[in-house]
């Protein structure tokens, strides 16, 4: 289902290029090459542009966990931008308070002060959404404007704005980097670049781990059986036991705090403090569609963040080398989105001869169903196999 | 699952194959030598009309002009500067342009990676985080006197005000900055300097609204401006100053863009202070064909054309015009000079 989607968007993609009058194949060999370093023709580094995308990828991983994990519980975080956003502030905030801290005590405080935030953040949702019943679809995404505007005070004219006027606030202590896989140094020659143009850094250690917690904490805790208990069906929960109050609340907790992690790393990764392009940031945004796109388990998550991060990174290579637009890029992941959303390959899959014909086959689920239900995980797509 | 993902890799890996296999009909051979010139715009895209669309305009005419390849990125968010420029010098362009000083940090960062690649940054330079100037002998800041374009418009308001053809005619005229930043300062320093040239008896009101993007702060500024009597107001914010024409036109006022030609954004606009960054891109470009590429500050002026100003939505009396010629040819051959610090 997700690989169709895939490949729907490319065809639909390509119609659309050549609708332009421009050539698909000359497009997706640019967003190849520009995403994934293979099949180059106009002097691109291969290396540099497989750096350049897991740069991408690296925040879409941890805020794709932070959506997939509240979906199993039937709640749809649409606040993983705010809650990054929140993370980036708290761990920017440290980083230049406690700038003359030792790397070994000061990277903990903003990475684990980023995830305070950000839990913070989606607590607030969560806490409304079991006190009150407040849908969280409308709490977390009033609460993504309110961290935008929070960061925009905050270096407008606000406490963290640099002294020089612009809007941005000063650099984190060196305490509070995370440090590049290879040395920055303008001088070393790797695969015939200056060794400082990479600029994978060790979040991407974390952001694995952080995957990799997700699904331990999904598959083989109490916590992820009550979690996915709460997402099938809130009454069988409560009757088994299990606190739906406080099943929700943890949830958001913790799915901020995956965010908040995402928007400390970006920060003490790449950024080194806040800037303006956190205002327009979307990385929050695109994790909806990876953790869709990744049917919400760990693995489909990083593939999917990959994916998003090739075609991010891919998308200016594309524009130079084939005159393309990059938007091209938006338009694809849209049409991933749509395609997954409309769910309609699969009852178009099940309309085909030869498959099982339309009464036995299971009423077509909507994703987000889908998404809740171990069974969604098999190929329920091809009944044909059976 | 797992044989689900194994089966989502191969058939990507095959799509993969397949993209490599047709892609090899693009890419040639190249004759001679073509100069490659490499644009990076900020965020705003080529279709903000203004910064952006303008370097484009000057790449455009090069290519009609020299024998050269130029190519355009779009920096879709900020976190595209570096890769986009890296991306370009990595390629060995000759020439490597960054729009705007959102990307000082980045035009910084990349110029000390690839020392033999020549780059140029409209309105800025290659910076550290703290925004100080590396000064790489690579890196060459297009700066504009925008002090020349903002006197022109002030002439216009000043002789507007003294010959009571403005709408209130109290002798209050307005600015509205972004940000206190030597850019902005600049355009008012010579819109407050000629306009009391003109009317010796003029009020300047000058007025910062924080920002460069939200037109309601710029809005609310240029109200308390106009309500306590401006009936000329000077947008000096960007994005955010659309809020002063607006306001200007519902107040009845008039108003003055900045930048680009801003005629088409409202009615109330009677001029616009322009800053040519097509001309400054097109001459950055020359210069490399030409071999004559030199780091550090280019300035663009009313002198050589890079700077001035246009005459929008208004039947400009005979009068003002000649005075307007009279000044811009005074300034072109120096005997008037714009301040560029806001004067008292």
């Amino acid at each position: 289902m997700p690989l169709g989607s895939v490949v729907f968007a490319f065809a639909v993609g390509a119609l659309i290029v050549g609708a332009t009058g421009a050539n698909p194949f000359s497009a997706y060999a640019g967003l190849l090459c520009g995403g994934l370093g293979i099949g180059c023709t106009q002097g691109e580094n291969p290396a540099l542009e497989i750096s350049n995308t897991i740069v991408f990828a690296i925040p879409l991983i941890t805020t794709g966990v932070a959506v997939a994990l509240p979906f199993r519980a039937g709640l749809f975080n649409i606040g993983a931008e705010g809650q990054l956003l929140a993370g980036s502030i708290a761990c920017t905030a440290i980083g230049i308070k406690f700038n003359t801290l030792p790397a070994p005590i000061l990277l903990p405080m903003v990475l684990l002060g980023g995830m305070a935030a950000g839990a913070l953040w989606a607590g607030i949702p969560g806490v409304l959404k079991a006190t009150v019943g407040a849908h969280e679809v409308v709490t977390t995404i009033m609460l993504n404007y309110v961290a935008q505007w929070l960061i925009r005070y905050l270096i407008i004219g606000g406490p963290l704005q640099a002294p020089g006027g612009f809007s941005a606030s000063s650099p984190i202590g060196p305490g509070a980097r995370l440090a590049t896989l290879l040395p920055h140094d303008n001088s070393l020659i790797i695969f015939g670049l200056p060794s400082s143009v990479y600029r994978v850094h060790t979040g991407i250690f974390i952001a694995l781990v952080a995957a990799g917690v997700f699904a331990f904490l999904l598959w083989r805790t109490t916590l992820g059986y009550e979690i996915r208990a709460v997402g099938q069906s809130q009454r069988a929960a409560r009757y088994a036991g299990v606190s739906v109050r406080r099943t929700i609340i943890v949830t958001m907790l913790i799915a901020g705090a995956f965010s908040g992690l995402a928007g400390a790393i970006q920060i003490a990764g790449v950024d080194h403090g806040l800037t303006d392009k956190y205002f327009s940031d979307t990385t929050g945004f695109d994790a909806i569609a990876v953790a869709l796109l990744g049917l919400g388990s760990a693995v489909g998550i990083v593939l999917a963040s990959v994916l998003f991060g090739a075609l991010h990174a891919g998308g200016a290579v594309m524009q130079s080398d084939a005159g393309i637009s990059s938007s091209l890029v938006g338009v694809l992941q849209a049409l991933i989105l749509f395609s997954i959303a409309a769910n309609f390959l699969s009852a178009i899959w099940r309309r085909l001869p030869g498959t099982r014909s339309a009464p036995h086959a299971p009423p077509p689920a909507t994703p987000a169903a889908g998404l809740m239900t171990e069974a969604a995980a098999a190929p329920t797509e091809s009944p044909s196999s059976a | 699952m797992a044989h689900k993902h194994f089966r989502f890799l191969g058939v990507v890996a095959a799509a993969m194959v397949l993209t490599i296999a047709c892609g090899g009909t693009s890419g040639g051979g190249t004759p001679t030598k073509t100069y490659k010139i490499g644009l990076v715009t900020d965020i705003g895209g080529l279709n903000d009309k203004s910064f952006n669309h303008l370097a484009d305009l000057g790449l455009e005419k090069a290519k009609t002009d020299f024998k050269i390849q130029g190519d355009v990125k779009e920096s879709k968010s900020g976190d595209d500067y570096i890769p986009n420029l890296t991306d370009f010098a990595t390629k060995k362009y000759d020439l490597v342009i960054g729009v705007g000083f959102l990307m000082q940090e980045a035009v910084g960062t990349v110029s000390g990676q690839f020392p033999d690649i020549h780059f140029a940054i409209i309105d800025g330079a290659g910076t550290d985080a703290k925004s100080n100037d590396l000064k790489h002998p690579n890196v060459q800041s297009l700066y504009f006197k925008e002090q020349d374009a903002g006197a022109m418009v002030g002439t216009m308001a000043g002789w507007l005000e003294k010959n009571n053809k403005a709408k209130k005619n109290k002798h209050i005229i307005g600015a509205v900055g972004g940000i206190s930043i030597p850019p902005v300062d600049h355009y008012i320093a010579g819109y407050k300097w000629a306009a009391k040239i003109e009317d010796p008896s003029i009020q300047v009101k000058i007025g910062y609204s924080n920002n460069f993007t939200d037109p309601a702060k710029c809005k609310g500024v240029a109200k308390s401006q106009i309500d306590a009597g401006a009936d000329i107001v000077f947008q000096v914010a960007g994005g955010c100053g659309l809020g002063v024409l607006q306001q200007a036109g519902q107040s009845g006022v008039y108003s003055i863009g900045v930048d680009a030609d801003q005629k088409d954004a409202d009615p109330s606009v009677i001029a616009s202070a322009l800053k040519k960054v097509d001309v400054a891109t097109y001459t950055a470009i020359k210069n490399v064909v030409n071999n004559q590429f030199q780091g550090g500050a280019l300035t663009f002026s009313i002198a050589n054309e890079g700077a001035g100003y246009a005459i929008d939505n208004l039947d400009v009396p005979a009068e003002l015009k000649a005075e307007l010629d009279k000044v811009l040819g005074q300034i072109k051959s120096g005997a008037l000079t714009p301040p560029a610090d806001i004067p008292a």
